[in-house]
C-alpha cells in the first residue's frame, strides 16, 4: 500500500481505548522507534501518543513462522526465496496516549474520547514534538500507566527521541531531569535509572 | 456426548492387527509390479496395441501410453524469472434447515513472482449464490437439478479454474507462468449427473475456461496443471495388469468370473505412487500417460487429460495437465521444474498452492459469522427467519 499521500503517514489505528491505541504499520517493520510522538484525528481532536511497544506477528494466529534460512546466504535471500512472506506478517506498535489538541489548544492529559479505528497515524515533524514538549505535564501519565514493558525505559526513550528536535539537546534534556527531580522525588533508584539512560 | 473411544479401541486393535497380516502379501505384489515395470522384456508397442484393442472390455481404469512406462526424466533447472499462480477454493453448501437457499464460494488465489524483483499477491474472491439460475442447473426438458452437495464440489472446481482463467489474463506476459489448481483436472463426479449437468460444468464452464488458458499460452509462456497430493490412482498398474493378462484381447467379463483365481490379481492392491516411489529418483518424474477415464474421453476434446508422477524427497506426487502442455516439450519442461521448485520452497508442497488454501479456507467460525450476517440481515429488513425445529434443537442442547 503506498503511502505518498503524506510522507510521515506510519499507519493506521486497529484497536483504541481512552488511555492507548495499536496502529498497523502499511510497511512491514515501518514502526516509529520507541518513545516517537505520534498522532492521530477524531474529527476536530488530535489526540498524541507515544509508542511504547512494536510487534511483529503472523498475520493468523494459527501460523507460525519456521526457520527458513539453514541454506541461505543472506537473511534478504529467505525473503527473495518466498516472496509471500512480506504478505503475511503484520507490523503493529501501541502507543500511549499522551495530550491532544482541540480548538488550537494543546492540553497534555487524556482526550474526551478515544482515537477512532481506521484514523491514520502519523509521525510528529520536529517542530510539533518541540510545540508539545514545551511542558513536560505529559511525563506524569509516562511514570504512572501500568506497561509491559519498564516505564523508566520509556520516559527514557520518550526524552531521547523529543530531544532530537531540539538543537540543544543538552539544554533539554537538563529542562526534563530536573522535572522529574520533582516528580520522582521519593524514588530516588527510578530517577537515578531514567537518568541514566537519558545521559548525552 | 462426546465419541467413547473406549468402546472404538478394541475395533482399531483389531483393524491394525489385520494390516499387519496383509504387509507381506502387499510387498510381494509391489515388488513384483516393480519388476514387471523395469523388465527390458515389454515391448511398448504391443501394450499400446493390448490397451487400444481392449478399451471398454476392462473392469478397471487403464491409462494409455504416450511415452514409455516406468523410464525417469530428470528436471531442467527453473528459469531466472518466473510466475506461479494458483487458485483453492471452499465453499459453504446449502443448508436446507435454514430459512434462506443459498450457498458460498470463497476461491483464495496466491501469485508468486519469483526472479530479480520478486513479488506476491495474495486474495480471496468469495461470492454468494442465491439467485434462481445459481441454486439448479435446469434441462431444456425434466426435472431440474439443484446445485449442492457433490454438485457444488464440481462447481467449487469450475470457479477455482474461472479465477484461474481470469487472473492469469492479467499478469504481465514477459515472464513463464505456471497455473497450478489444487486436485483433479478430471471432474470425476460428473459421471453420476445427466449430460445437460454435465454440459452446463464442463462445456459452459471448465472446459471453457481451459480454452481460455489454453488461448493465453498463445501471447505468453503458459502451462497449466494440476497437483494431487498422496494420490492413490491405480491407472498405470493397471497397464501391468493388462501386460500380465494371459487373453487377447482382455476381457475381464467374459474371461475372468468372479471367484476365478487371475493373473493379474498379482499386482493387485499396489498403487501408482508406490511404483513411482522406488522407480525415479529424488526430482525424477514419470513417462507422461493418457488418463482413459471416460469422462474425459467423452468430453474433453483438446483439453484430454494427461498425467505424470513426481518424486519428491519424501511422497510422490500426480501432475495432471491438458494434452496441449503435456505434448510441448518446453512446457512440460517448465511444469516439470516449477512443480519441484514449489515443492522445495515449501517443504514438501507447493507454496503457491498452499498459501491461496491459506486464503481459501473457510474455518467453523466463519460458517457461524456468515449465517449470522445472513440472518441480521434479514432481521433488519424485517423479514422472517424461520429455522428447522432440528436446528434449533441442535444448537440448543438442553437436558
Amino acid at each position: 500500500m503506498s503511502t505518498s499521500t503524506h510522507p510521515d503517514r506510519v499507519g493506521e489505528v486497529i484497536a483504541a481505548s481512552t488511555t492507548d491505541f495499536v496502529a498497523q504499520c502499511y510497511e512491514l517493520y515501518q514502526s516509529p522507534p520507541l518513545g516517537s510522538l505520534v498522532k492521530t484525528r477524531d474529527g476536530s481532536v488530535e489526540l498524541y501518543g507515544v509508542v511504547y511497544n512494536a510487534t511483529t506477528t503472523s498475520l493468523e494466529p494459527g501460523r507460525r513462522p519456521i526457520a527458513r534460512g539453514k541454506d541461505e546466504a543472506s537473511e534478504e535471500g529467505i525473503y527473495r526465496q518466498s516472496p509471500q512472506l512480506m504478505k503475511l506478517f503484520r507490523s503493529e506498535f501501541s502507543t500511549l496516549v499522551v495530550g491532544h489538541r482541540q480548538d488550537d489548544r494543546l492540553y497534555h492529559y487524556l482526550p474526551p474520547k478515544p482515537a477512532r479505528i481506521h484514523g491514520f497515524v502519523y509521525l510528529c515533524p520536529p517542530a510539533e514534538v518541540k510545540d508539545f514538549s514545551q511542558s513536560f505535564d505529559f511525563l506524569n501519565i509516562l511514570i504512572s500507566n501500568p506497561l509491559p514493558i519498564s516505564n523508566d525505559e520509556l520516559v527514557a526513550a520518550v526524552l531521547r527521541q523529543m530531544s532530537q528536535a531540539y538543537e540543544d539537546q543538552h539544554d533539554f534534556l537538563v529542562a526534563a531531569a530536573r522535572e522529574l527531580a520533582i516528580l520522582l522525588s521519593g524514588q530516588l533508584s527510578q530517577l537515578k535509572a531514567i537518568l541514566g539512560r537519558i545521559r548525552p | 456426548m462426546s465419541l467413547d473411544l473406549s468402546k472404538l479401541a478394541a475395533q482399531v486393535g483389531g483393524m491394525v492387527a489385520r494390516l499387519r497380516v496383509g504387509t507381506e502379501e502387499r510387498n510381494r505384489r509391489r515388488q513384483y509390479a516393480l519388476e514387471i515395470a523395469a523388465s527390458q522384456a515389454i515391448d511398448l508397442a504391443d501394450l499400446k496395441r493390448k490397451i487400444a484393442i481392449s478399451r471398454g472390455k476392462i473392469t478397471w481404469l487403464v491409462a494409455d501410453l504416450l511415452d514409455g512406462l516406468s523410464q525417469g526424466c530428470e528436471a531442467p533447472p527453473p528459469p531466472s524469472e518466473f510466475n506461479v499462480l494458483a487458485t483453492d477454493g471452499s465453499h459453504i453448501d446449502v443448508d436446507r434447515h435454514k430459512s434462506t437457499r443459498c450457498y458460498l464460494i470463497n476461491i483464495g488465489a496466491a501469485w508468486l513472482h519469483y526472479g530479480a524483483e520478486p513479488s506476491a499477491f495474495l486474495d480471496s474472491f468469495p461470492r454468494l449464490y442465491a439467485e434462481d439460475k445459481d441454486l439448479v442447473v435446469v434441462p431444456t426438458r425434466g426435472r431440474e437439478q439443484p446445485i449442492e452437495g457433490t454438485l457444488l464440489g464440481i462447481k467449487r472446481a469450475v470457479e477455482e479454474c474461472h479465477q484461474l482463467a481470469e487472473l492469469a489474463a492479467g499478469l504481465p506476459p514477459d515472464s513463464p507462468l505456471l497455473a497450478l489448481v489444487d486436485g483433479s483436472l478430471i471432474l470425476w463426479g460428473l459421471e453420476a449427473y445427466p449430460d445437460f449437468v454435465t454440459g452446463a460444468m464442463l462445456g459452459e464452464g471448465f472446459l471453457r475456461h481451459l480454452e481460455e488458458l489454453r488461448k493465453l499460452g498463445k501471447q505468453r509462456r503458459l502451462a497449466l496443471a494440476s497437483y494431487i497430493s498422496f494420490p492413490r490412482s491405480t491407472d498405470v498398474v493397471n497397464v501391468l495388469r493388462l501386460a500380465l493378462c494371459p487373453y487377447e484381447p482382455t476381457d475381464c467379463d467374459l474371461n475372468c468370473p468372479p471367484g476365478k483365481e487371475k493373473e493379474c490379481d498379482k499386482v493387485a492392491g499396489v498403487q501408482d505412487r508406490e511404483l513411482f516411489f522406488n522407480l525415479l529418483g529424488e526430482g525424477q518424474r514419470s513417462p507422461v500417460f493418457i488418463s482413459q477415464s471416460s469422462v474425459v474421453r467423452k468430453h474433453y476434446g483438446e483439453h484430454q487429460v494427461c498425467f505424470s508422477y513426481i518424486r519428491l524427497e519424501d511422497e510422490v506426487a500426480r501432475i495432471e495437465m491438458p494434452k496441449w502442455v503435456a505434448t510441448d516439450e518446453s512446457l512440460l519442461n517448465l511444469v516439470h521444474s516449477l512443480v519441484l521448485d514449489q515443492c522445495w520452497r515449501g517443504l514438501g508442497y507447493p507454496v503457491a498452492l498452499s498459501e491461496a488454501h491459506e486464503q481459501a479456507v473457510i474455518t467453523t467460525a466463519d460458517r457461524e459469522n456468515f449465517w449470522q450476517l445472513v440472518e441480521s440481515s434479514l432481521v433488519a429488513e424485517r423479514l422472517p427467519t424461520l429455522t428447522s425445529a432440528k436446528s434449533q434443537s441442535k444448537r440448543t442442547r438442553w437436558i
